[in-house]
């Protein structure tokens, strides 16, 4: 099956919030009251039923005032850090590459949450499950593009074939010149989500310019998860040759008889 | 109970010993199938993976009730090595690995077993700390909670292996040691060979307590 990738154009987004809108109703999660803080991002960040959210910026540089919006949401990472520290097997890569979360196997440990170096997973205490975007798998499945892609207005949004979309990507960077890049190919093995950003990555609220599976958590899987099971071989295959080899140690024979022998 | 036969643990010792030694089993075959998906079927006697959870973090709180009368009860004998001849001792591995016509006399707690205590007494700690912050992973930062999950497998792979090592030399690879965390009685014989240096002392200060004959002096451990 051929690798299906979301590409973001950052400069053709208007924050109509028409994409944040169309997530929730496709996957039934119902508003929250929040508040407003002074800023046009609303709610304040992704939560356990806003697996995507405009993020809304003001740069004042000596142009005059800029206006950023940032659809985020999961990145669908090649190699992602959820899907390794995962215990249950609930976070899955899917036959499109993109990370799917299967609700009931998962127990709610967190992992996650701490191991995403997108900050994604978010913890919902009343299912004490994680939730995340999917890329509306059952959407892809039914040969559908997500219910985002599928709401936007504007084109800054688009789903296809991964390999349609990097030249896309690269050919819109090229058209607005300047600084502007193509960010998710250059990390984690690609990611199945794509940005066009006018700016350097670093511009971007939350955006991580050089976003990485966490050391420790390679150290953690990679490394101490095997050692373990081989440490502990090796401990019983060496206790075995000791027996064979040196033998056991022995109460002396020739010990006098009072010691209830 | 044959007569003779000398008490080495008192009733405390011995609980203090079988409940860490209870909780810290429930918590590796827990954490092994949390740690390993292949076996995630471990969770599924207890009701699923997540009530394998709450067992392994429930668990947890009984190992810190049990490693604290551990450390305290053994700190003083099996805590601190004594010089030079713990040292001597290491030297010539306690006569384990190879042959060694004299191996130094050792108390109570011989270095290796000293060392096997501050090894799961150091463990143990840190098992704790990191796993009570993994508990709650949202209430700390992120950088540190992932690096409790390093120091939380490292300390398995320690206390894992060290697990068989303790089996090994508290079963067939040193016959008779088995007894003292039983019964309590082990025989003069043995603890001549393992502990002489404690046997000596024992009789010196009239604390020795033999199966059948009167009490010299109060035996017991004195908490």
């Amino acid at each position: 099956m051929a690798q299906k990738t979301k590409l973001i154009d950052i400069a053709k987004c208007t924050g109509c919030r028409g994409c944040q809108l169309a997530c929730k109703q496709w996957n039934q999660q119902p508003a929250a009251q929040t508040e407003n803080y002074g800023t046009y991002q609303n709610p304040p960040d992704l939560q356990s039923n806003t697996w995507t959210l405009i993020r809304f910026q003001e740069i004042a540089d000596k142009d005059g005032v800029k206006w950023i919006f940032r659809k985020d949401g999961c990145m669908h990472c090649t190699d992602a850090a959820c899907v390794k520290v995962c215990p249950s097997g609930a976070l899955q890569y899917t036959e499109y590459g993109t990370v799917a979360i299967n609700n009931e196997r998962c127990i709610g440990c967190k992992e996650c949450v701490t191991a995403c170096p997108f900050d994604i997973p978010r913890y919902d205490r009343v299912t004490d499950k994680i939730t995340k975007c999917d890329l509306c798998l059952t959407r892809i499945q039914a040969a559908l593009e997500p219910a985002c892609v599928k709401a936007c207005p504007t084109g800054a949004l688009k789903f296809g074939d991964k390999a349609d979309m990097l030249k896309a990507a690269y050919k819109r960077a090229t058209a607005l010149g300047g600084n502007a890049n193509v960010y998710g190919d250059k990390f984690v093995d690609g990611t199945h989500v794509l940005y066009v950003l006018p700016d350097k990555p670093g511009t971007y609220d939350k955006l991580p310019a050089k976003p990485s599976v966490p050391l420790s958590i390679i150290v953690w899987k990679d490394l101490l998860k095997p050692l373990s099971l081989l440490a502990a071989g090796g401990v019983i295959a060496g206790s075995f040759l000791h027996y064979i080899i040196h033998g056991p140690k022995l109460p002396d024979e020739d010990q006098n008889h009072k010691g209830g022998e | 109970m044959r007569k003779g036969l000398i008490q080495a643990t008192d009733a405390f010792e011995r609980i203090v010993h079988w409940s860490l030694a209870a909780s810290c089993l429930i918590l590796c075959i827990t954490g092994l199938g949390m740690m390993f998906q292949s076996f995630n079927f471990i969770g599924t006697v207890m009701g699923g993976l997540k009530s394998l959870k709450y067992v392994h973090n429930f668990t947890g709180l009984l190992f810190i009730v049990a490693l604290y009368f551990t450390i305290r009860m053994w700190w003083k004998e099996a805590g601190v090595f004594s010089m030079p001849e713990d040292l001597e001792w290491m030297m010539c591995a306690g006569g384990y690995l190879w042959h060694v016509d004299k191996v130094p006399e050792t108390g109570k707690y011989n270095p290796g077993q000293k060392a096997f205590f501050l090894v799961v007494a150091g463990c143990g700690v840190m098992m704790v700390i990191t796993g009570l912050i993994m508990w709650f992973p949202l209430s700390f930062p992120t950088e540190l909670v992932r690096w409790m999950f390093v120091l939380h497998a490292l300390g398995f792979v320690t206390i894992f292996s060290f697990f068989f090592v303790h089996l090994y030399l508290g079963t067939i690879g040193s016959p008779g040691s088995l007894d003292a965390m039983l019964s309590g009685w082990v025989t003069r014989a043995w603890l001549k060979k393992q502990h002489p240096k404690w046997l000596k002392e024992m009789e010196h200060e009239g604390k020795l307590v033999v199966y059948g004959e009167e009490k010299t002096a109060a035996g017991g451990h004195g908490h």
